[in-house]
């Protein structure tokens, strides 16, 4: 592959790696295990990108990749079950922005989050990067009701997690 | 308030921490992939590999597994058929493992990928059948003519009574069993393994339909 092709990409990534490393966070929940998927998703992407017409949006084939590389091809998944370590990551939350109760709630929420299935967890990624149902099914390839079906009982989920 | 909103406030928030250099993503591009498609496809070509080596090794270093072949198969003819049909029936499954390796795409959506490993891990699965059977067929007809065809073993056997005789055609039946099922074990174990999470996730998508 050209050295011209090559330098685009890495250029593309190197601006748009924030979406790679939000897939890792759902993903992983230790700071090797997320580097793995950085690195695994990093090599799907280049070995897909001599494909990447430009039709989609790169940050939008991004997710695609990204996602069916962690949902399927991924396979070091004993480290991504465990959630018991997840505190070690902790989430760091800035300063001005510090809240107790709400910082408290969010760690919980992340906890709960770690431990829906692979399938939930790229719905939630999707809809907390502001997709619409239509690119929600589309990335998974599922009907647009199913998607909200799906997502409902997923927000149930959550609340019976953070309420048992 | 939701608490998926709540998350969705703090999600975009978050500046990483790990920042990785352009260096590095280069580093990246030249390490190796881990993924099942690639592994499930350094599998097969293994598996090709092994049962071709186990047809065509004893050919060349064992003479009396030749002698036993020219008694056995005084047409040459039958022999070349053989041959040309299993090693086109090889070639087949070839084809088919790269054909539905190529179309594995990680652009496509999550279950029609999904859908394409499992493919892929089908043609796999018919191919070990495959092998399997006939790995069964030849053992059994191997001792029957290797009975038959080696004087000092079919003279004894001649004058073995009929009990004795099932005993021997017991114990050759039984050994086949045992050695197929041992590489069914085998297989199972190691794509169960590989595709434990796949499956898991595939059937997770599915259910969504129904």
């Amino acid at each position: 592959m050209n050295k011209e092709l090559e330098h685009n990409f890495v250029e593309l990534l190197e601006k748009h790696q924030n979406i790679v490393h939000k897939v890792c966070r759902l993903y992983t929940n230790n700071y090797d295990a997320h580097n793995d998927l950085f690195q695994e998703i990093t090599i799907q992407l280049w070995k897909a990108y001599p494909k990447f017409r430009g039709d989609a949006k790169f940050s939008t084939w991004m997710y695609r990749v990204g996602l069916n590389t962690a949902i399927t091809l991924y396979r070091k998944s004993k480290r991504t079950i465990n959630t018991q370590d997840f505190d070690g990551v902790a989430f760091k939350i800035k300063a001005d922005y510090y809240d107790d109760t709400e910082e408290q709630q969010l760690k919980i929420l992340y906890q709960a989050v770690h431990q829906l299935n692979d399938i939930e967890k790229a719905l939630v990624f999707l809809y907390l990067e502001d997709k619409d149902y239509r690119e929600i099914s589309e990335t998974l390839g599922i009907s647009e009701v199913n998607a909200r079906v799906k997502m409902n009982r997923i927000k149930t989920k959550l609340k019976t997690i953070l309420n048992p | 308030m939701d608490e998926l909103d709540l998350l969705k406030k703090d999600w975009n928030k978050k500046s990483d921490s790990t920042k990785i250099s352009a260096k590095e993503i280069y580093a990246m591009l030249h390490k190796k992939s881990s993924s099942i498609v690639k592994t499930l496809f350094y599998i097969s070509i293994g598996e090709l590999v092994f049962w071709i080596l186990i047809n065509v090794l004893p050919y060349f270093f064992s003479q009396a597994y030749n002698n036993q072949i020219d008694l056995v198969y005084s047409d040459k003819n039958v022999l070349t058929l053989i041959n040309v049909f299993s090693y086109s029936i090889i070639l087949i499954f070839v084809y088919l493992l790269f054909k539905a390796h190529k179309s594995i795409s990680v652009t496509d959506n999550a279950k029609k990928l999904m859908e394409s490993i499992l493919k892929t891990r089908k043609i796999i699965k018919y191919y070990v059948l495959y092998n399997l059977i006939v790995a069964s067929i030849a053992m059994l007809m191997g001792l029957y003519f290797g009975i038959k065809f080696t004087p000092e073993v079919s003279d004894k056997l001649a004058d073995a009574s009929s009990t004795e005789l099932f005993i021997i055609y017991g114990v050759c039946f039984l050994m086949t069993a045992i050695f197929v099922l041992c590489f069914w074990l085998f297989y199972k174990l190691l794509y169960g393994l590989l595709l434990k999470r796949l499956n898991r996730n595939y059937k997770e998508l599915k259910e969504l339909e129904v």
